[in-house]
């Protein structure tokens, strides 16, 4: 045996009848529903049974010791014996027989009962008196006593102190308190009436305690006022209306027009105008308001129906008719037409719309001749039936009607002229004038027709008549009115008219003295409406009058440039310089054009032409010498600058010189009028520049250096010298730092200074150096776009777009920063974004050349050849001049006599990412 | 063949008297057929450790058929199920299975089925209904 238990219940027997778990008060449990029914403790079945086999034992005589129920059952009470049984008529006998039997014990020795009870109860009430009785017999003496006794009976004294304590609680009863205010406030605002006025923040006064809400007082008669306002919409109904209804009306035309009326404004607005309608019949605008209400609302029969009532209400009124017209389908809308012109047989507007209903030209004819009969004055209609007739001779004869009825009528007489003949028209104008002495639109008409008939002579004596005519009767127009008539000419196409037109009227009523500005500022207006004929008109009326004012030339010429033959420019240039010959402007013009014709000889005499007027100058010293070269006529244009070195010895022709020289390689020659020159002009930096860098280029360092050097003693403040200084050191890193350092002695704040010193120290490695340089820089030139890009390009990829966003901010949009932004996009393979914004750079600043070559390689790589073409176009009319690269690539001696967008190709090359 | 050296409990009134009269230690009793696999498999395992245990635990075995008063109120509806008590009390252990009332697969260690009784003696000890199985069954019985 392994267990050893304490018991040696193993061997016993179990008891009989034995509840397994019971004897214990074991319980179960139920671990999951679906395994099995959940019980506590033994099963009933079990129990059971027990107690079936303990019946069964008992029967047997074992044993009947705990027969509980019989044994604690209460003796008395045996109502639950029976209590299951029916109360037949059995019971109910038995009951009768006891209750009888009851009354007969109860009647029997009744009498000597009750005097027993008596008795005892005397017993007990002597022996247990009342206080009453106790004290009978000493009331029964206060029966003598008399009222006079009773009334002598002192009062007692407050012995128990009763007195005291009741008038105490008199007192407490009657004291009182001070209510809080916060009671009365509240209570207060329980009875008023609410209205709407946040106490927080109304102002209160408060003087001598007492409280005046000003506030709330105004916003009160807000209240009453708005209340007010709402019963006159709803009140009205009744018949009687304070509002007054026109100006309620033309509010509601105005906020009708808006469909989105919602609906109870709809219905409201609905009674308002019902009320309107009912109040004053005779107002038509009521009518047509709620019919155009109804209308809104998609009720178009009521709409309908209200505009019949308005029409028999106010049938003399156009508009109530005209809406009904309108909201009817077309039948109807004849029947309403006929009805209208009987009730307003002269009104052309109802005429016109009857007309309008008519879709047969026949039928149309028919109502407007009807109409013409009632108002034969109307020229509306006169207009609209000459408009109906497609027979020319019909129509002439409609309107010689009509002009005859309404003479003073200038468009019935004009069209009339426009059909007649040409005879006919001129007798048809004159009369007219005759008819109207003051229409200028006649005059002009006739001007017109002598142009048509080729009568150009004519057209300006027409003209200048009918001014004469015009001011002697009025009707006269002042300047700007007869501009805009020249205009209308000029778009007619009747130019000699236009011409004549302005020849005669532009110096109407001008002082000497504005004459210029205010023929200026017309032919401009003209010029931006595209009339050019007018403007060329104002110009030449003015430089008629003004020929000496150099303006009107330029004007003039642009303008011939512009929208001229070669010829008609040229003869105006010829003209102009014929006027002015001692302006410069206008012969080089002249020359340029002359070129530009590729008329090298006429530029050439044009040229000489000027020297004549204006022996000397260096300007025309220069075209001439340009002209030279660019036809390569190199030692006539050597001639020409030796004669102009001693006619006009400026220093431009020295530089010209020079750079001619160089350009033709000779140096020798160049060094020699170099110095020639420095000995007239020792302050010039260009000249110290083209020395060192003819030095330079013959690989002359020192001889090179020594003129730079001495160039920026001479003129320190010249940047570009100081920059070639320091690229001729850049060999030496320490010398060519001490030479811009030097450079920004002489001149602080310098961006471009700045930007060679930091790209002196990148291209020498010294990243960190370049980089606390740009900081200085960026301190000393925050605006300066260039620095900004440059330090752009030095920080981590990651970085630089906001960094270049930054910088966008704070150099204002330089073109340098959105070019640098351009790059990023590149070198992020967004060719489109890059395209776009190097246009922008351009766009902000066309004339750096840089961007141009930028936005030429994308192309190049990305675009296309249209493209391509498309911005060489544009970079032709830009013309670019400064910028980092192109200066050098154009600039460089060795591209001489290249065209632009080879310089522009090579340029392209030159810039990198 | 271990359930021949095991006590067993004939009646209802025998599991009774052998979970009452145990007063110190722990009462293991399997519940199941003697002739079943998996009762054979347990009865092997609980007799090779039983005299291990019998410092803190007591085991016996009672066939469910012979006795089946438990059945419902136990649920003993597995093959073999081995139930725990102390001093008239139904032990528990949670062996993460989800039944924390019985252990009614077949373990195959000794020393797992020792340190699950030893767990349970010491809860009990402590006064505790419930012990936590020193081994997480739920990977291997997944209900």
């Amino acid at each position: 045996m392994f267990a050893t238990p304490r018991r040696d219940f193993l061997n016993e027997q179990a008891p009989e009848n034995y509840v397994a778990g019971l004897g214990r008060g074991a319980t179960g449990f139920t671990t999951r529903s679906d395994i099995g029914p959940a019980r506590e403790g033994p099963s009933e079945d079990a129990i059971k049974e027990a107690l079936a086999k303990r019946a069964e034992a008992l029967q047997n005589g074992n044993a009947s010791d705990d027969d509980d129920e019989e044994r604690f059952r209460d003796n008395e009470n045996d109502e639950g014996l029976f209590a299951s049984g029916a109360y037949d008529e059995e019971d109910e006998e038995a009951d009768k027989i006891y209750s009888e039997v009851d009354e007969r014990m109860d009647s029997r020795r009744k009498a000597r009962r009750e005097a027993r009870e008596k008795r005892e109860q005397e017993e007990f009430d002597s022996k247990n008196p009342k206080v009453s009785k106790q004290f009978a017999d000493l009331t029964r003496a206060l029966s003598t006593v008399t009222d006079e006794q009773w009334a002598s009976i002192p009062e007692v004294g407050d012995l128990t102190g009763k007195n005291r304590r009741d008038r105490k609680m008199m007192q407490s009863e009657r004291r009182f308190y001070a209510v809080p205010d916060s009671v009365l406030t509240s209570g207060r605002g329980q009875t008023t009436y609410e209205n709407s006025v946040n106490p927080e923040d109304g102002t209160a006064s408060t003087v001598d305690g007492t409280i005046t809400d000003f506030r709330q007082i105004s916003q009160a008669k807000d209240k009453m006022l708005g209340m007010r306002l709402d019963q006159a919409g709803t009140d009205s109904v009744i018949g009687s209306t304070n509002i007054d209804p026109k100006g309620y009306l033309t509010s509601l035309s105005s906020s009708s027009t808006s469909t989105g009326v919602d609906a109870a404004n709809l219905s409201k607005h609905r009674e308002l105008l019902l009320s309107v309608v009912k109040a004053d019949p005779k107002h038509a605008n009521g009518w047509i308001a709620i019919a155009k209400l109804e209308e809104q609302n998609n009720k178009m029969s009521s709409a309908r129906k209200f505009i019949q009532q308005g029409c028999e209400n106010c049938p003399k009124n156009e508009d109530v008719w005209l809406e009904s017209m309108r909201l009817n389908d077309t039948n109807h809308a004849k029947v309403i037409a006929s009805k209208a012109v009987q009730h307003l047989p002269k009104s052309v507007n109802i005429w016109m719309e009857a007309m309008r209903l008519e879709s047969e030209t026949a039928n149309k004819k028919r109502v407007i001749r009807k109409a013409l009969e009632n108002i034969p004055q109307s020229v509306t209609l006169w207009k609209e039936a000459v408009n109906l007739e497609e027979n020319p001779n019909d129509a002439k004869i409609l309107l010689s009607r009509a002009t005859s009825l309404i003479p003073l009528s200038v468009e019935l007489w004009i069209a009339l002229a426009k059909l007649e003949t040409a005879d006919n028209a001129r007798k048809v104008l004159n009369k007219a004038r005759q008819a109207v002495r003051t229409s200028h639109e006649v005059w002009v008409e006739a001007a017109k027709l002598e142009e048509k008939e080729g009568n150009i002579k004519k057209v300006e004596m027409v003209i200048s008549r009918g001014i004469s005519e015009l001011q002697r009767r009025g009707g006269m127009l002042d300047r700007e009115g007869w501009i805009l008539e020249a205009e209308k000419c000029e778009q007619d196409g009747s130019v000699a008219t236009c011409q004549a037109i302005i020849h005669t009227t532009l110096g109407f009523g001008l002082d000497g003295e504005d004459q210029e500005s205010i023929w200026l500022d017309d032919g401009a207006r003209s010029l931006r409406k595209g009339c050019f004929e007018t403007a060329r008109a104002i110009y030449a009326y003015a430089l008629q009058h003004l020929p000496n004012v150099i303006a009107f030339w330029n004007e003039a010429i642009t303008l011939e440039k512009a929208h001229g033959t070669s010829d008609s420019l040229f003869s105006l240039l010829e003209k102009a310089v014929e006027s002015c010959p001692g302006t410069k402007e206008l012969w080089l013009r002249y020359a340029e054009e002359r070129l530009a014709a590729s008329d090298v000889n006429g530029a050439r005499s044009v040229l000489e032409r000027a020297f004549d007027h204006n022996p000397n100058d260096e300007d025309i010293w220069l075209a001439a010498v340009d002209i030279e070269v660019r036809n390569n006529e190199y030692e006539k244009a050597r001639i020409l600058l030796s004669q102009a070195r001693a006619g006009a010895p400026t220093e431009r022709v020295w530089v010209k010189s020079v750079v001619l020289e160089r350009q033709l390689k000779n140096l020798e020659g160049a060094l020699q009028i170099v110095n020639l020159a420095l000995q007239d002009f020792p302050k010039s930096a260009k000249l110290w520049m083209m020395k060192g860098q003819i030095y330079e280029s013959e690989d002359r360092i020192p001889q090179a250096r020594e003129a730079y050097i001495s160039g920026t003693k001479v003129c320190p403040k010249s940047i570009p010298l100081w920059l070639l200084l320091s690229h001729l050191e850049e060999s030496t890193i320490v010398k060519c730092r001490s030479v811009l350092e030097r450079a920004a002695l002489a001149n602080p704040k310098n961006p471009q200074l700045w930007l060679q010193r930091i790209r002196v120290e990148i291209r020498a490695k010294n990243i960190n150096q370049a980089k606390a340089l740009i900081a200085i820089a960026l301190q000393e030139c925050p605006t300066s776009g260039a620095i900004w890009a440059e330090s752009v390009a030095l920080e981590p990829r990651t970085q630089r777009k906001p960094r270049l966003i930054d910088a966008l901010k704070k150099c204002d949009n330089d073109s340098i920063v959105i070019a640098a932004i351009a790059k990023l996009f590149w070198s992020e393979r967004k060719p489109d974004k890059a395209k776009s914004w190097f246009e922008k750079a351009i766009k902000a600043d066309s004339d750096n050349g840089d961007h141009w070559a930028y936005l030429y390689k994308l192309l190049q790589t990305h675009g296309t050849k249209d493209e391509l073409d498309h911005l060489v176009q544009k970079f032709l009319v830009a013309n670019p001049k400064h910028g980092d690269v192109w200066p050098r690539v154009f600039k460089d001696v060795n591209n001489f006599q290249k065209s632009k967008p080879e310089l522009l190709e090579m340029a392209a090359k030159a810039v990198t990412l | 063949m271990g359930s021949v050296f095991l006590p067993h409990l004939r009646t209802g009134w025998h599991v009774d008297q052998a979970i009452l009269s145990e007063e110190e230690r722990l009462v293991v009793i399997r519940f199941g057929r003697d002739h079943d696999e998996q009762c054979m498999l347990m009865d092997e395992l609980l007799y090779r450790i039983a005299d291990r245990v019998k410092n803190f635990a007591v085991i016996y075995v009672c066939d469910n058929q012979e006795v089946p008063d438990f059945n419902k109120m136990y649920e003993l509806y597995d093959p073999c199920t081995i139930m725990f008590f102390f001093r008239n009390k139904h032990m528990m252990c949670d062996f993460g299975t989800g039944n924390n009332n019985k252990l009614n697969w077949v373990l195959d260690d000794k020393q797992e089925l020792i340190d699950i009784i030893e767990a349970i003696y010491k809860a009990a000890k402590k006064g505790r209904g419930l012990a936590i199985s020193p081994k997480d069954y739920s990977t291997k019985y997944r209900y």
